[in-house]
């Protein structure tokens, strides 16, 4: 007679063995390190104070991170060289000792930080996208400062140099225009052309009639690129295209978003974007006050740019903070707002929610 | 920051731009105009109003109301970060151990006892990590980063040790009309 305890050996001992046999059959398993593909239409890079999330916009799937430092303002990158860069500050004790700003360089394929140019001590650590810019001939990268008084550090990416500190009072804002030029939103209600060399230092400088009032009616530190040049919008949603020719700045005539006075573009970031081929404008709204400008949009407004007119309300679950739309013939509109939402931005379709920390900007590759 | 070091820059500012005003009459005026002159700007003095921050610290206190760990509250009207009243400080002092930044943005808001406008400073304390309590972003008079002095996006830890934000307080300069 077999007792209770000879049982339960018995039986433990004859599973010991049968599993035992079941894993001699297989291979043990190796771990290894995924390296990136080419990256397919619709990648996107999601900039959060935790680093540079790449995204498919089509799956959904996340395809690797850029660990940037938590002031970086945004994240740029350069198909031809296939590199990332990234503006970067960083104290030696975390939150206090000796602090270090610098361009940092990433490559495609392992997202690893392969080179870094050591900058002044003075960038601004704001996520703002137009605080980090790469000229249109891809040779020079402008990193916006604030010491208080503006200034931009000028980086030569091919050279991998600091080339020099251009000091730029009352004007900040980095559109690249031209070759090498920047353009500048300034506090006296002009637009401010710096022209560099190939060497990257400045050549000529000049400034626009005034067309706005930073007091009545700023424009916002927020841009979007147009096809020849950039769109900018003021707090009360009037819409300015801006391009130069030369030394020649040119501001078109502002056009008005709409005639419902209560409702007004906002975000706590980026608040507008644009397909530069197709001419659609996206811009977030809310029903507010003035000086509302930071409370995030239930609406995203899509307009024609030629037309001046406006197509679309879109209605949306959950304010957004910031948006972006991805260049492609089928480009995505992406939403920062419970993660990050993308909608066909010809349709307007909600496709899927995109779980990831909150994102400031993104950046379409 | 203290009190003081917020007196002693406006009384700094304000001895420049009487400085320079001075340098200027004496280049541009001949003794005989400026003597005209003289006569009638002291006669009009006494109609002009003390400056706002004399104004302000001659009084001792200003009567308040409401709750300061609340983004409500009325000092806060363009404030943006986290509330030093909820980090060991108070609407004037920073936490332990963090430094006060001398720079700043500055603001207008209504004292709902008196029903005067106040001129604010915003001062952020800086060298500890950030205290995320109290979160408080208004934007009344806020304007963009490039117009700065307005701009309560900006990090304004500057002019300190250590760089890092940690919380801001509110600090009144003087009444704005």
């Amino acid at each position: 007679m077999f007792s209770r305890e000879f049982f339960t050996t018995y039986v433990t001992l004859f599973l010991l063995l049968q599993g035992s046999s079941v894993f001699a059959q297989l291979p043990p398993e190796e771990m290894s390190i995924e390296t990136m593909p080419t990256p397919g239409a619709n990648w996107f890079i999601s900039k959060t104070s935790n680093g540079g999330y790449i995204f498919d916009a089509v799956s959904g799937q996340m395809q690797g991170l850029l660990s940037l430092s938590r002031y970086t303002p945004a994240v740029t990158h350069l198909d031809s060289r296939k590199e990332f860069y990234a503006a970067e500050s960083y104290l030696a004790r975390g939150v206090h000792g000796e602090r270090t700003d610098i361009v940092a360089i990433y490559d495609f394929e392992n997202l690893s930080p392969v080179d870094e140019v050591i900058i002044p001590n003075h960038m601004a650590r704001l996520a703002v996208r137009t605080h980090l810019a790469l000229t249109n001939n891809g040779r020079h990268l402008a990193v916006l400062n604030m010491n208080p008084n503006h200034s931009i550090s000028i980086v030569d990416v091919e050279d991998r140099v600091f080339v020099y500190e251009i000091s730029t009072p009352g004007c900040a804002v980095t559109m690249p225009v031209g070759e090498n030029d920047l353009l500048q939103v300034c506090g006296d209600g002009t637009l401010q052309l710096i022209q560099l060399d190939a060497s990257g230092y400045e050549t000529k400088r000049v400034r626009s009639k005034v067309f706005f009032d930073v007091i009545e009616d700023p424009i916002f530190d927020r841009v979007s690129r147009s096809k020849e040049g950039w769109f900018l919008i003021t707090h009360a949603g009037n819409i300015f295209e801006v391009r130069t020719e030369g030394e020649e700045i040119i501001i078109e005539d502002g056009w008005g978003l709409h005639s419902e006075t209560d409702w007004r573009p906002g975000a706590r970031n980026e608040v507008i974007a644009s397909h530069e081929d197709l001419g659609l404008v996206y811009v977030i709204m809310h029903e507010g006050a003035v000086d509302t400008h930071h409370v995030n949009g239930n609406e995203i407004w899509i307009y024609d740019a030629t037309t001046k007119t406006r197509i679309h309300r879109m209605k949306l679950d959950s304010p957004a903070g910031s948006i972006m739309v991805t260049q492609e013939d089928e480009p995505k509109l992406i939403v920062a707002a419970q993660g990050v939402d993308v909608y066909n931005a010809l349709t307007f379709a909600h496709e899927r929610t995109i779980e990831t920390p909150e994102a400031q900007n993104f950046e379409d590759f | 920051m203290n009190i003081e070091k917020v007196v002693d820059r406006a009384y700094y500012w304000v001895d420049e731009k009487a400085k320079r005003t001075s340098l200027l009459f004496a280049r541009k005026l001949s003794r005989r105009h400026f003597l005209s002159r003289i006569g009638v700007m002291v006669a009009g003095a006494t109609a002009f109003p003390l400056l706002p921050v004399s104004r302000s610290f001659a009084q001792n206190s200003v009567s308040e109301i409401g709750d300061p760990q609340s983004c409500d509250y009325w000092r806060y009207c363009a404030m943006s970060g986290t509330l030093c009243t909820c980090c060991g400080g108070t609407y004037t002092s920073c936490p332990p151990g963090s430094e006060a930044s001398p720079i700043t943005w500055v603001g207008t808001c209504r004292n709902p006892v008196d029903g005067l406008d106040y001129l604010m400073s915003y001062n952020d304390c800086c060298g500890k990590s950030v205290c995320s309590r109290c979160g408080c972003h208004n934007t009344e008079g806020d304007r963009p980063v490039y117009f700065n002095s307005n701009s309560n996006t900006v990090l304004w830890c500057f002019g300190t040790e250590n760089t890092s934000y940690h919380c801001t307080v509110s600090i009144i300069l003087g009444t704005a009309d």
